[in-house]
């Protein structure tokens, strides 16, 4: 009886504290399936061989039948995990998309005088026009070349949504700003320094210059968390289960752009040696974010954790004696003496891999995950990660790149056994196999390098047997993309970043609104 | 689609051989002078009718290069029945057939059933490999013996669909536990004791038990 009780006061308290949630939302179960599970598009699998590709036993490396359908010959490989989940959850996308400058009436009439003397002479704006258009035709599109990888948790969902539309996101974002982009004109190229002369900049000496990178790379920030949006709004008309991490790397004005949210890594390796693109977002590298979080809204804690974290879990024989401890504020240690409070599950607990946040996920950033819980609580997970990516940039035509310098971009079902150098070295080893203009020469390498992570299946586990040590069970995918298409094609090409054009971006809005802290934006449910 | 049992085959051999060339003769019913390098694997697979029974042959296409030979290597276990392919035009082919066999025996399951197979033999005015050298390597090492024309499709049926004979005999007499996935073969959806509904999501969806079936 009294169990009862308790239950119908619990289903109360229950339905109080889920009170801010929309009322009456369909249950996910009963939603359609945004998109049905699927691999890559490059790979042409069909739904026989989709099936075949989740063989646990096996553990088929899939690589693309035709490797000239990725740019430049891309190298791609992909296995799936030893049996932790039905499905591949991690994802791959790439393409080459092109933004273009809307219609408009060339740099030197867009200020008002002109726009205000459009009634009466447009015959003669619409020449002038004509004149310009045909003047910077060829500069006045903005291609760019896309590859992202995605690794899916409890799900394959996010991860398949944001590999079907997120690059859209960035084209839509960087169309956003095509005006400042676009064109890139002769000028700049012949006569450096000379792009700031025209543009109605000149005019409001207090605007501040933001270059072209910074609008791209602004671009980039806002399309992930306009990718994490989507998924967001669409999950309550469609089944999008999961979260997933997102690593993407993009090739525009002669500039390599790594973003990432999660940990997945990039890598570039040239002359041989290996150079990190990126950094892994895990609830250790980014526990004093995610402990200064909890110390703002202490409420998101739902008084079953704690921020602080232990050198080990206190337990009540611990209380009033010391312990050290660190807070958001420290990256050393202090002592205090245990208190009631201190008992609570830290909010971020574990080691290496097993390193969870409020005990339930191990990845803080990438989208998805908007209805993740802590097991058996209204404890809500989404606050603490965010969608935000850390870009990177690399210059593509400060050097010279030779036929063995690439760019691998893997999840960590890699990274996990294999280290930077170690990936490159199996992968430029793999490389001298193939002449250069051999189409499969990437693709191969790539199958290499999953190769040896996943290793072999020895009795019953698997392992690497070159270093006799165990293998990666994890969903393993990898690109291995060559860099000296992009550096030596744009050597010569006009739509390039150079020094001498970036002061030509006009009277950007200096509240960049990515620049906002993602914490309070994603603070309200 | 329904099927008693699903057999999964491997094929193997030196590269250029005819492998993607038989895998295609048998699943689509031609010829393609030209294939592209199997890089890793490929998959194939058709239905087929043994003892009134429907069986799924899903067919693993490796590559024959050197350079992938460890990939290749640790497809084997897993397979039902392996395809070992020689060229009847090129003696080297014939000569690597030991350290496949060995590579096989070594990476198999000890009752996979192996067919040695002398492709090309439309070529006869090319011919390096008498039939009789087939046929005699095949009796030492225990493996059954065809010769084969991927593009005239001469014994392409055969070759296949005999080498699911044997495998089906050989559950028959109880060599085969069917239950261990590892040993190449399934049991058909219909014919497991819990089969949780086909349906929804384009034929991938639906089901979470073990990968479901090809």
């Amino acid at each position: 009886m009294i169990s009862r009780v308790r239950n119908v006061v619990n289903s109360v308290m229950g339905g109080l504290a889920a009170l801010p949630q929309p009322p009456e939302r369909p249950q996910p179960d009963d939603l359609e399936l945004k998109y049905p599970y699927c691999r890559p598009e490059f790979l042409q699998l069909s739904q026989d061989e989709i099936q075949v590709s989740a063989d646990h036993v096996s553990r088929p490396i899939m690589v693309p039948r035709e490797p000239n359908r990725l740019p430049w010959s891309a190298g791609y490989a992909e296995v799936i995990n030893a049996g932790k989940s039905p499905r591949n959850e991690d994802q791959a996308a790439t393409t080459q998309l092109c933004i273009s400058r809307p219609a408009r009436t060339s740099n030197r009439n867009t200020n008002k005088a002109n726009n205000k003397g459009n009634n009466g002479n447009s015959g003669e704006d619409n020449l002038q026009q004509e004149a310009m258009t045909e003047e910077t035709e060829e500069m006045d599109e903005l291609h760019f070349t896309y590859f992202g990888v995605f690794d899916g948790h409890a799900g394959t969902g996010a991860a398949i949504m944001a590999s079907r539309t997120l690059h859209y996101h960035i084209r839509d974002k960087m169309a956003d700003v095509s005006e400042l982009l676009l064109p890139v004109t002769y000028e700049d190229q012949n006569h450096p320094g000379s792009g700031s002369n025209h543009g109605s900049g000149s005019g409001k000496p207090s605007s501040r210059v933001i270059t072209k990178e910074h609008l791209i790379i602004g671009a980039l920030e806002r399309s992930f968390c306009e990718m994490d949006s989507q998924i967001e709004r669409e999950r309550l008309t469609f089944r999008i289960t999961g979260g997933c991490t997102a690593l993407v790397a993009v090739f525009v004005l002669g500039k390599l752009f790594l973003v990432n949210a999660g940990d997945s890594r990039a890598v570039l390796c040239r002359n041989g040696e290996a150079i990190p693109m990126s950094r892994d977002f895990t609830p250790e590298s980014e526990r004093q974010r995610l402990q200064y979080l909890a110390h703002l809204h202490p409420h998101l804690l739902s008084n079953e954790f704690t921020a602080l974290e232990f050198p080990r879990r206190l337990h009540k024989t611990d209380l009033g004696k010391q312990t050290l401890y660190r807070d958001h504020t420290m990256t050393g240690w202090a002592p205090k003496t245990v208190t009631e409070d201190d008992l609570k599950f830290p909010l971020i607990f574990g080691e290496g891999k097993r390193c969870r946040v409020l005990a339930t996920i191990g990845v803080t950033r990438g989208f998805g995950d908007h209805d993740l819980r802590v097991y058996d609580s209204h404890c809500q997970i989404k606050p603490f990660l965010t969608a935000a990516p850390e870009i990177q940039t690399y210059d593509m035509l400060e050097q010279r790149f030779g036929e063995d310098d690439f760019l691998i971009m893997a999840s960590d079902g890699l990274w996990d056994v294999v280290a930077n150098q170690d990936a490159c070295n199996v992968v430029l080893d793999a490389l001298t196999q193939f002449h250069p203009q051999d189409p499969n020469r990437y693709t191969s390498a790539a199958q290499e390098l999953v190769m040896h992570a996943r290793g072999t299946l020895q009795g019953k586990g698997w392992r690497r047997p070159a270093e006799d040590k165990p293998a990666s069970g994890d969903d393993i995918t990898a690109f291995i993309i060559p860099l000296y298409h992009y550096g030596n094609q744009h050597l010569s090409s006009p739509t390039v970043l150079s020094e001498s054009e970036e002061s030509s971006t006009r009277e950007m809005e200096t509240e960049t609104e990515a620049e906002a802290d993602p914490g309070p934006d994603s603070l309200d449910p | 689609m329904s099927y008693a049992y699903l057999f999964k085959y491997i094929i193997i051999g030196d590269t250029g051989v005819g492998k993607s060339c038989l895998l295609l003769q048998f699943t689509d019913k031609r010829f393609q002078p030209v294939h592209d390098l199997t890089i890793g694997v490929e998959f194939g697979a058709r239905m087929i009718t043994i003892d009134g029974k429907q069986i799924k042959l899903q067919i693993w296409d490796t590559a024959g290069q050197e350079s992938f030979r460890s990939i290749t290597r640790s497809y084997y276990r897993g397979a039902a029945g392996a395809l070992l392919v020689y060229d009847i035009t090129r003696r080297d082919t014939f000569n690597h057939l030991t350290t496949w066999l060995e590579d096989a025996r070594q990476h198999s399951n000890s009752n996979m059933v192996i067919m040695l197979i002398g492709n090309k033999s439309d070529l006869e005015s090319r011919r390096e490999v008498k039939k009789e050298e087939g046929e005699a390597f095949a009796r030492e090492h225990g493996l059954i013996f065809m010769e084969t024309s991927a593009k005239t499709a001469a014994n392409v049926e055969e070759a296949f669909i005999n080498t699911a004979k044997e495998i089906y005999e050989k559950i028959q007499e109880g060599v085969f536990d069917i239950n261990n996935e590892a040993n190449g073969i399934k049991i058909g959806p219909q014919h497991s004791p819990s089969n949780p509904a086909l349906g929804g999501g384009g034929g991938a969806g639906g089901s979470q038990a073990g990968g479901g079936c090809c």
